[in-house]
């Protein structure tokens, strides 16, 4: 109940500090004054709030349909944890305590550059409409407030949770969307910033201020990116780590469109151009995350994910839209309102100029941000305008990108061979020249290494000749001043990624195997053998894990991975939970996706019609009648919760019928491939054989023509195990540790830089403290700036 | 040429080009959501909504990597399916199915097969009562 208080707490402190900011920002001093409070205050809230909610998680309080829902009391800690943001109401409530927690650390960074009314007011904008979807999607409800339709009573207390999806038991659920939530708060700092400088008329000086924070949030974003992408190939067993699919894509929007705007911040940093343009991205970069979270959240994409979409009900999916529109209007009315102001400090780039390549690289990144918008939304832009609904194909994604790619390499390469301003042709040819000859020396390698795509070629050509120059660039700056190798650092990740992705997207050579238990079986190049499985995380009560035991050797060389196949009661034992095997290398990666398993059948069944009788195949005076079948409804249920039915069997021997009749009871349990029977062995009393019942074919409409299945052993040995059989996808993919090692490299790059450029904005905040006014403050830097880059050409 | 020309000229190429090859690329890749008999007639790549005709059963057969069922869609015509690979996931409570593939003959060769079930991964008040 207190924390359902906290929540509206929390809505009305975002709105009063909202416009208490935006009064400070006008020179009212005492309204700034309470807005820093009445912040501090909303920050504790929702620390309070996010407090009780792991805390009800953590003590199983199932009172709480949230709790309920996303937990359950076997779960370990660290996925007690994230069961607070694996539901809609908890990532919300995570993303809300993160933009409030980086508030708490802006608020005095924006207020030593004078920023802190406009930018905070902004700021705590957001947090309200952070805070009007907690209202509607509030992560406190209790259980019979959300199923009051459902005639739940107050005083009911569900006995267990629900848990959390066996998907999502591992790691990394710990460590991704933690990760990626940070990406997408921080993406609002730099739109805040870009806000500010339009109220404030101040259209160079922002991108100063806001730079460390762009770059900080791209390199998080990114970063959460790859996670999930080798969160899918290390755990889930999807086979690759990128998949365009809509909630992939919608954090890639963002991050592309950030990725944008960190250049062309970088040239108007240096040339004071692209202002306009740094106003539209700054706002872009922040809309798109919210488009993706409506996308992704709102329910609209249904059937058109591999993720799950809950529809989260009217209410919610009306703040999202109002969340998105009334941002966009603030930014577009912000830009135009300011645009003839702007129109002054507009510059034209020469083509041959560092400043003019950064452009175009920025305006190939977007169109990618675009394209990849267009293709998520198409399905739901279709539905809306009338047409037959359509979905786009990921060979949309491939082709659109093996066009802007290559272009961004080559545009790169050009961009740092070029200079600032101006760069004198003769130097450049040179440089041209070398960078070319390299090119096409390592391009000649990698056809020979057996790339032989055409589109591949070229795609390698051009990450060469980005790498090339790139490498050389660090190799030059590397002795004078490791912190200018920030760019140079992520460019050359980006190419590293890309000879991954050529690589693994190419050359990937898939094989399906079925593989029975301890026979060695040829596949490709190698011999898997399926040796067995051994359980694994006992403590779980909705599922029997097993770790199936592959050995894959070729030569001499052997190594044995452990692919997982599991079914749980989650989700009814209707489909396997899958996991994939994964021998790690340099070269390549051998990946084992488990696909099906298959018991042998040990015994030779007899079918048996119902009234019908039977000679005992292993002692033919024996004679067996299926008299009928008891019901489920008049059996104990078998220890373990399983159904039980019997078959009454009439045993006759040598002719003589026995006295009582024998109950021969099996256990049902529902699976993948319908009804499983697991027998209870009977033993035929007078001999040492046993029946069991395998299987029951029930027809109701005709009872006579149901029919069971009988297998039958000799009680006096032990059971025989069943072989089992294990149908697995076995690839190898080569080269795949580039990406990771690519995208680790890129957001290498992005530290570099980010501490780079925020030690440069402490030098220019402390230089505009120092000065009475702001515009000799800015005339100041000005004059500084030139004395920052010595190094740079 | 000046740099202004030059500039005008680069971005006009820049985006026709670009756009000319994503409405290209975008028209090969759009998969029409049609009806079994449409999809008979395309002969294309089509995505066909509807449900899993049970009492026809289904099978995976291991040797093949191939599943096969039969499917009904919305007009209540049905159409064997064949999806190379196993199972999909969910495949039995599936309210509806989406496959994606195209007519052979009487069969639809399906490359995907997608499982919609709404209560998947939402509680519901009969959940809460279950007890161990």
């Amino acid at each position: 109940m207190i924390a359902q208080i906290l929540i509206h707490m929390f809505l009305g402190c975002a709105v009063s500090s909202t416009v208490l900011y935006a009064m400070g920002s006008r020179g009212n001093a005492n309204a700034l004054k309470v807005a820093r409070g009445i912040f501090s205050a909303l920050a504790l809230i929702l620390l309070a709030s996010s407090t009780i909610l792991i805390t009800l998680i953590l003590s199983h309080d199932f009172r709480y349909t949230y709790v309920q829902s996303y937990s359950s009391a076997d779960l370990p800690t660290h996925l007690l944890i994230a069961s607070f943001y694996s539901g809609q109401e908890g990532s919300f409530l995570l993303w809300t305590l993160l933009v409030a927690g980086i508030g708490v650390i802006l608020a005095p960074y924006a207020r030593r550059f004078g920023y802190e009314g406009a930018a905070m007011s902004f700021y705590s904008l957001i947090l309200v409409f952070l805070g009007l979807l907690l209202v509607a999607k509030n992560p406190f409800a209790y259980v019979w407030q959300t199923y009051a339709a459902d005639g739940i009573q107050e005083t009911f207390v569900p006995e267990k949770g629900r848990g959390l999806n066996p998907l999502l038991h591992n790691a990394w659920i710990t460590i991704h969307p933690p990760i990626l939530f940070t990406g997408f708060a921080s993406m609002s700092v730099s739109f805040v910033f870009a806000m500010a400088g339009l109220v404030k008329r101040e259209y160079h000086r922002w991108i100063d201020v806001a730079l460390p924070w762009t770059l900080a949030a791209t390199g998080i974003l990114g970063f959460g990116i790859m996670l999930g992408g080798f969160w899918a190939y290390e755990t889930l067993g999807w086979g690759g780590f990128w998949g365009w699919d809509p909630v992939e894509n919608s954090s890639l929007i963002p991050w592309l469109v950030s990725v944008a705007l960190v250049h062309t911040m970088l040239v108007q940093k240096r040339t004071r151009g692209l202002v306009k343009t740094n106003m539209v991205l700054a706002v872009a970069a922040f809309v798109m995350v919210l488009y993706s979270t409506f996308l992704t959240r709102s329910g609209v994409l249904g059937d058109t994910s591999v993720h799950s979409f809950v529809d989260p009900g009217k209410f919610a999916f009306w703040i999202l839209l109002a969340f998105m529109v009334t941002f966009v209007a603030i930014g577009v009315y912000l830009v135009v309102i300011r645009s003839r102001d702007m129109n002054i400090a507009r510059e034209d780039f020469t083509p041959t100029t560092r400043e003019f390549m950064l452009a175009i690289g920025s305006a190939l990144i977007m169109a990618s941000a675009v394209l990849v918008t267009i293709g998520t939304s198409w399905p739901v832009l279709l539905e809306i305008i009338g047409q037959p609904k359509v979905a786009v194909a990921t060979t949309f994604y491939d082709n659109v990108h093996l066009i802007l790619v290559p272009l961004v390499f080559v545009v790169n390469g050009l961009s740092l061979l070029l200079q600032w301003r101006s760069s004198p042709l003769a130097v450049i040819r040179r440089r041209l020249a070398v960078a070319a000859v390299a090119t096409a020396a390592c391009t000649a390698v990698t056809v020979v290494l057996g790339v032989h795509k055409p589109e591949m070629i070229v795609l390698a050509a051009a990450a060469w000749f980005s790498l090339v120059i790139n490498a050389q660039h660090m190799w030059s700056f590397i002795t004078k001043s490791a912190a200018m190798l920030g760019a140079y650092v992520s460019h050359l990740g980006f190419a590293l990624l890309m000879f991954g992705v050529i690589a693994t997207s190419g050359y990937t050579v898939v094989h399906h195997a079925v593989l029975p238990q301890g026979v060695p079986t040829a596949v490709g190049d190698y011999t898997l053998t399926f040796a067995g499985k051994e359980q694994v995380e006992k403590q779980f009560r909705d599922r029997e894990k097993f770790r199936y035991a592959v050995s894959i050797a070729r030569g001499s060389d052997s190594t044995t991975v452990f692919p997982v196949l599991y079914y749980s009661d989650f989700n009814q034992r209707q489909s396997a939970f899958l996991e994939p095997g994964i021998r790690w290398g340099m070269i390549r990666d051998l990946y084992i996706s488990p696909k099906a398993t298959e018991m042998e059948d040990v015994y030779k069944k007899t079918t048996v019609q119902r009234g019908a009788s039977i000679k005992m195949p292993f002692d033919t005076t024996i004679t067996l009648q299926l008299e009928r079948f008891s019901m489920p409804t008049t059996e104990e249920p078998a220890p373990d919760g399983r159904m039980r039915m019997s078959a009454l069997v009439q045993v006759e021997s040598f002719g003589v019928r026995a006295d009582s009749i024998l109950r021969v009871p099996t256990r049902i349990s529902q699976t993948s491939t319908g009804m499983a029977f697991d027998p209870e062995w009977t033993a035929i009393p007078g001999t040492q054989w046993g029946i069991g019942l395998v299987k029951i074919v029930r027809d109701n409409e005709n009872v006579d023509q149901s029919t069971a299945d009988f297998v039958f052993r000799d009680m006096g040995k032990p059971l025989p195990t069943p072989k089992e059989t294990f149908t697995v996808e076995f690839s190898e993919k080569p080269l795949i540790g580039l990406v990771w090692i690519g995208v680790v490299t890129m957001v290498a790059g992005f530290a570099f830089s980010i501490a780079r450029y925020a030690r440069q904005a402490a030098q220019r905040s402390t230089l505009l403290v120092s000065t009475e006014s702001p515009h000799s403050g800015q005339q100041t830097i000005k004059a500084n700036t030139a004395n920052l880059h010595p190094n740079e050409s | 040429m000046n740099p202004k020309t030059l500039r005008v000229v680069i971005a006009i190429v820049l985006v026709a080009g670009l756009g000319t090859a994503s409405v290209y690329f975008l028209q090969g890749s759009s998969i029409e959501y049609t009806n079994l008999q449409r999809a008979g007639q395309l002969g294309k790549t089509v995505q066909v909504v509807g449900t899993w005709d049970k009492p026809k059963g289904m099978n995976y057969d291991v040797e093949s990597n191939i599943f096969s069922f039969t499917m009904k869609d919305e007009q209540g015509k049905s159409m064997f399916v064949e999806l190379t690979g196993a199972k999909p996931n969910n495949f039995e409570i599936a309210t509806s199915i989406v496959v994606k593939g195209r007519v052979e003959g009487n069969t639809l060769k399906a490359s995907h097969v997608l499982t919609k079930c709404p209560s998947k991964y939402e509680g519901n008040a009969s959940d809460l009562k279950r007890t161990t």
